[in-house]
């Protein structure tokens, strides 16, 4: 019983047939490669990835995590963490270092800049709090 | 004479009804009586070949409706 | 809801982690609470067992601790349990603690009991435990001649071992080159080569190629270990260089113990698997007493049975289905091939011609193990 799709071996023209012979040659020279050792490593990671693969699918936290940084206001404001590092590790080793005392302390609370940051870390300690808060009540 | 004991070995193919009687027959006393049921259509004739070669007794060996029941007795 | 599974081998920990992954929202309600006892903290891959005895594993890649194959939910002890009090719901274990539960589930496994054949313990290698399959791999390697006998005790887990055993032993002489200066004599307690007709009727003819000697209705009765002579019930012997044996084994201490089971086989419904006269004990692996094969992958698919039951009477109320006999083995057939034998209550065994592939499916398999047993596969 013939399909459509069969043909005979003569009738095949050249190009195909060599074609066919090389992918023959190919799959032999694959399972001639092919040893115990190597069939074991390549179960043994895809086991092992697999395993892997599971644990984090199933961990909520790295999952919500994940659903956070895909967040455009997330990313913007690592980048401006970021960008703030940055900007600071410049900033920092250029400025001369602290001579202690009163009224070095006196100069740099006049800096605005200073202000700023000092600004930044109450207004940022104050929604850290009030967050601390609220988790603890939720039973965090 | 103790009641037949019955090893209930239909439908089963690994390790198959004549290993299942090795077993039950390892454990019974001298003079315990087995009654195997096997649906294997060969347990009819590889039992007795084994119970005969070992040493014991067959006392029944009859199949009603495709089961095979065989009653062996452990004689050493 | 109280669950315990006593025994940390392929059935109790695909149980546990089954169970773990279908109830985990109950058990972080705390309307469940799944818990494991086992005797040890390591889990052993048995099937690697024969590669040790080959010197083709080393020891420590037998094993992974059993806490690392566990679900984070499930409560993990090492304290086996002592005494079974069924009629209570309870268990008390070697550090005396005691726990009760309202589900059981029995997977204790199988030990070799050589001693039950005198002079098999002293005169035999085996490999069914770590250090005799070492011992066996050293032996194998010093010996320069003569006959290498194999016996096989019954019952026995891995029903194919014997002759996953002779074709090993065949190819491994071979490659030392030895293999015309050693005689390997098998012997099997019933008529044929093997238990499973079609594996007997195939390895017929590999035997006689590979120049296999065998004997069939050979029940070991003894092995003299001085003389180096094994004896059979029927009256026959045979000399040896070095005896092989595959011992006799039996259901746990434990399990006899307790009064469980003859011979430590616990009498189990070959449906429901659950102990017979006690709904809510289910038993699986090598320690009921089904004649089903003891073997790693019918304790795999008990496992999923039960624990989908066991699911399933928690969230409705009611089990959802039977196990079917289901049994799926590999079968080395050495020269790097092998072939399957998959079979269950209704269906016998189909052998399909050994290839090189299904070997390699073999080879990933001693991998995909670990993931199997933690409920992945």
């Amino acid at each position: 019983m013939t399909t459509q799709t069969e043909t005979p071996l003569d009738a095949m023209p050249n190009e195909d047939l060599q074609r066919l012979v090389e992918f023959a040659q190919l799959v032999t020279a694959g399972r001639d490669a092919m040893s115990d050792e190597i069939v074991t490593r390549l179960a043994g990671a895809m086991s092992e990835g697999l395993n892997l693969l599971d644990r984090l699918t199933r961990n909520e936290g790295l999952m919500h995590l994940l659903k956070v940084l895909d967040r455009q206001d997330t990313q913007y404001l690592l980048i401006a963490l970021s960008d703030a590092i940055h900007a600071a590790s410049q900033e920092i080793p250029a400025a001369p270092p602290a001579t202690g005392g009163l009224g070095c302390m006196l100069r740099v609370a006049r800096d605005p800049g200073t202000q700023e940051g000092l600004r930044l870390l109450s207004v940022f300690g104050k929604h850290l709090s009030h967050s601390m808060r609220e988790q603890h009540r939720r039973g965090g | 004479m103790s009641d037949s004991k019955i090893v209930d070995a239909r439908d089963t193919f690994c390790p198959g009804p004549l290993m299942e009687l090795i077993t039950h027959m390892k454990r019974s006393n001298v003079g315990d009586t087995l009654e195997l049921l096997s649906t294997d259509e060969g347990s009819g004739a590889d039992v007795p070949e084994w119970v005969n070669k070992v040493g014991h007794e067959i006392i029944s060996n009859e199949k009603i409706d495709g089961v095979w029941h065989i009653k062996i007795r452990k004689a050493k | 809801m109280r669950i315990l599974v006593v025994g940390g081998g392929t059935g109790g920990t695909i149980v546990a982690n089954n169970l773990a992954r279908r109830l985990s929202a109950e058990i972080r309600a705390r309307k469940v609470r799944l818990t494991m006892l086992s005797a040890s903290d390591k889990h052993m891959y048995q099937p690697g067992l024969l590669y040790v005895a080959f010197g083709q594993m080393t020891p420590d890649q037998l094993y992974r601790d059993q806490a690392s194959l566990l679900e984070g939910s499930i409560d993990f002890h090492v304290d086996p349990v002592e005494q079974f009090h069924l009629d209570q719901n309870k268990v008390i274990t070697k550090s005396g603690k005691t726990y009760e539960y309202d589900i059981l589930v029995m997977a204790t496994g199988s030990r070799i009991v050589p001693e039950e054949i005198p002079g098999m313990a002293e005169g035999a290698e085996t490999f069914y435990t770590e250090a005799s399959a070492v011992k066996m791999f050293k032996r194998l390697r010093e010996i320069q001649e003569g006959t290498v006998a194999v016996v096989v005790g019954v019952p026995h887990k891995c029903p194919i071992a014997p002759v996953e055993l002779v074709f090993g032993l065949h190819d491994y002489f071979k490659a030392r080159g030895i293999r015309d200066k050693i005689k390997i004599k098998y012997h099997y307690p019933i008529g044929r080569i093997h238990t499973i007709k079609e594996v007997a009727i195939w390895a017929e003819p590999e035997f006689k190629r590979m120049g296999i000697e065998y004997e069939t209705l050979f029940n070991v009765s003894e092995v003299d270990v001085e003389n180096k002579v094994v004896r059979s019930e029927e009256g026959t012997e045979t000399p040896y260089e070095m005896l092989i044996a595959i011992p006799p084994h039996r259901g746990m201490e434990v399990i006899e113990q307790n009064n469980l089971g003859e011979g430590g086989w616990i009498p189990t419904d070959r449906f429901k698997l659950t102990m017979n006269g006690h709904d809510n004990v289910y038993v699986v692996g090598d320690t009921t007493n089904l004649p089903v094969s003891k073997t790693g992958s019918a304790a795999h698919f008990e496992a999923e049975v039960v624990s989908e039951n066991i699911a399933s009477i928690i969230k409705i109320g009611t089990p959802v289905r039977d196990y079917d006999g289901k049994v799926y083995c590999f079968i080395e057939t050495g020269h790097d091939s092998a072939t399957y034998a998959m079979f269950n209550y209704q269906n016998p065994p189909d052998l399909k011609p050994p290839s090189k592939p299904m070997h390699w499916f073999k080879m990933a398999y001693n991998q995909m193990y670990w993931t199997s047993v933690r409920g992945l596969l």
